[in-house]
């Protein structure tokens, strides 16, 4: 019942079910304390290596490793790790303390610790008054938030969480996604969370791990899978609008798009060759007048205003389109403009493997 | 309610409901009849001269309590027998991965589709072997697994979502507590639904208990019954009356207490 928590490794893991390969060797480490986020398309594999971590899916090859310990090898009094479901998995013939009562009572917590316990987390969670109503009676995020002190009373080493907010309403999201992140600051347990809203991963994240086709393509701080994405995948994954990557090839320092050269690089070791040039949409300045000789002119397709910021769709001379984003619209649609590209911000792609070459000021 | 005009499908809902009841009001009024009104005025559903003659007669000529009790006790032992295994066998189907497990599903399952008529010798001879002739245990044992229990159950056990059994498995709660604590709850609309059917099923079943019961003092009610509509006893309609009426009283009480699952199952699987 110590308030402490627990590492967690996961070594050479596969997953198969039938023919398909679901996970393949996957290595991950989760410090202890940690708030670590996997995320990724659905299918990815991520909520299976969560229920891998949990127990409930047994590896077809690697260790699963709680503080050092081989998961099957040491006997889980139900205190190690705790876990909230998307669906929320509250037991639908129970009241809201009964669902935190539950495992105390079957465990044998004796009945004084326990009513202390559930108060606890029926207060912090404001569940207070709900606590005689079935979960049938509840709204999603109330469920959302029993669901949560399910897991809390057991006060556990780990905390696994399966995109719990993901059936909630967008207006509650950011309000339980608060929640969550005190939570952790307050008990400071490990948690894995899965997600496959980036947004969510950001926000939530001490690290990501971006999970592709049961492969982790990147584990790193959010500030880092979003400005040095190790390949194109990871860096179209993240951020809204998509980022934009436009081919171009390399003529004696300069890149070059269909003649037209757009940006100065100085990187050595880079051949005269096709590359895929990655830029966030907010790296683009946009012009009424031609800034620099790298300037080029585009068309404004499309704008859409969504109050923070505006969002233009820019078609470039050869049909190829850009999405930027701009603080203040002073542009029309069908509108010439000249765009210019932030070099500092932008990120070079091999072309075949689609790895970052990490240039430009990037150390 | 008046307002609404009587369409074609009320009257023909009217004509089925009385075409239901009325088989039923008959047998209650020629329960009260004295034998010579029952055959004069046999179809008047008010009895000319009401008595209760019947009923004391019949208490005299037959221990019934005693019938009530042998027919609850078998009726009974048929549907625990039957609710257990079922749910048992379908939270295994449920539950577990094993080899040949649609192979034995559907080995089950075709059981089902094996007439009464071609298990009925095999299975005396077993009873009789083990001695459980004139046995209530005797009638009750070949029934205590039943495939149309398990097949119901499984389908509703399957709409159980899997993140429910996989909390509780996080949690370390023992199979058998997931079992009786969260599954059986859940299906507690079905559960009461089916066993009422089972119950009700059991308590009128007649070919089977005649096979093994020959002691009078293990009869049950509609072992009973049939002394009175055939040459032993002479058929004495009203008297044949009062014991039906005396029959179908307990099962009624029954479905009325449950009225609210049975109906409940229908529209409701209890989760959500």
């Amino acid at each position: 019942m110590s308030e402490s928590n627990a590492t967690i490794e996961l070594k050479g893991i596969s997953k198969n079910f039938k023919k398909n390969t679901i996970i393949d060797g996957l290595d991950l480490f989760v410090n202890a304390g940690e708030f670590l986020v996997l995320l990724g398309p659905s299918g990815c594999g991520k909520s299976t290596t969560l229920r891998m971590i949990a127990g409930l899916e047994e590896p077809s090859s690697g260790k699963v490793l709680i503080d050092s310990q081989d998961r099957n090898q040491t006997k889980d009094d139900g205190h190690t790790i705790a876990m909230v479901f998307q669906d929320y998995a509250l037991y639908p013939n129970m009241t809201v303390y009964q669902n935190l009562e539950y495992a105390l009572k079957v465990h044998k917590v004796p009945s004084k610790n326990r009513t202390k316990l559930i108060e606890n987390v029926l207060d912090t969670l404001n569940l207070t008054k709900y606590r005689d109503r079935l979960p049938s009676q509840l709204s999603g995020g109330q469920k959302q938030r029993v669901a949560v002190g399910r897991g809390m009373v057991k006060k556990s080493k780990i905390f696994l969480l399966d995109e719990p907010l993901s059936n909630i309403d967008v207006q509650l999201r950011e309000k339980a996604r608060d929640e969550i992140q005190k939570l952790h600051v307050t008990n400071n347990q490990t948690i894995v969370y899965v997600t496959h809203d980036q947004l969510e991963a950001m926000a939530l994240g001490d690290r990501i791990a971006v999970m592709n086709q049961g492969i982790i393509q990147m584990i790193d701080i959010p500030e880092n899978i979003y400005n040095q994405p190790t390949n194109l995948f990871v860096a179209k994954f993240i951020g809204t609008p998509q980022i934009n990557v436009i081919e171009v090839s390399l003529k004696s320092n300069q890149l070059v798009l269909d003649e037209t050269p757009i940006m100065q690089i100085q990187k050595p070791g880079l051949g005269a060759d096709s590359y895929y040039l990655g830029i966030r949409p907010e790296s683009l300045r946009c012009s009424k007048t031609k800034q620099t000789d790298l300037s080029f002119t585009v068309t404004v397709e499309n704008i859409i205003d969504y109050g923070r910021f505006v969002q233009l769709l820019l078609v470039m001379e050869n049909s190829h389109h850009l999405k930027a984003i701009v603080n203040n619209n002073e542009f029309k649609v069908n509108e010439k403009i000249f765009v210019t590209l932030e070099q500092t911000t932008s990120i070079l792609f091999d072309l075949t493997t689609e790895k970052n070459l990490y240039w430009g000021n990037y150390e | 309610m008046l307002k609404k005009k009587l369409n074609l499908w009320h009257v023909l809902l009217i004509i089925i409901i009385l075409g239901a009841i009325f088989p039923i009001l008959f047998m209650v009024s020629n329960s009260f009849k004295t034998l010579r009104d029952s055959y004069g005025t046999m179809l008047n559903l008010i009895p000319l001269h009401p008595t209760f003659e019947n009923y004391s007669l019949l208490n005299k000529q037959v221990n019934l309590l005693g019938l009530t009790w042998n027919t609850f006790l078998m009726a009974t032992m048929v549907t625990v027998g039957k609710l257990l295994t079922g749910l048992l066998t379908a939270y295994a189907f449920r539950s577990y991965q094993f080899k040949g497990k649609m192979l034995i599903y559907l080995i089950f399952v075709s059981t089902i589709f094996v007439p009464f008529t071609i298990v009925m010798i095999p299975n005396y001879l077993v009873i009789s072997k083990l001695n459980l002739l004139n046995n209530i245990i005797g009638v009750a044992l070949p029934q205590l697994c039943d495939a149309t229990g398990i097949m119901i159950f499984l389908k509703t056990m399957e709409k159980i979502p899997n993140s429910l059994i996989d909390a509780a498995k996080i949690d370390n709660i023992p199979n058998r507590k997931i079992f009786f604590n969260i599954v059986v709850p859940i299906l507690k609309p079905s559960i009461v639904s089916v066993g009422a059917i089972f119950f009700i099923n059991s308590w009128n079943e007649y070919v089977w208990p005649t096979l093994i019961l020959k002691d009078k003092s293990s009869f049950t009610l509609p072992l009973a019954l049939q002394n009175y509509i055939s040459s032993e006893g002479g058929t004495n309609f009203p008297l044949a009356m009062a014991l039906s009426t005396i029959m179908v009283v307990l099962p009624l009480i029954i479905y009325l207490i449950f009225q609210k699952y049975i109906l409940n199952s229908i529209s409701n699987s209890g989760l959500k």
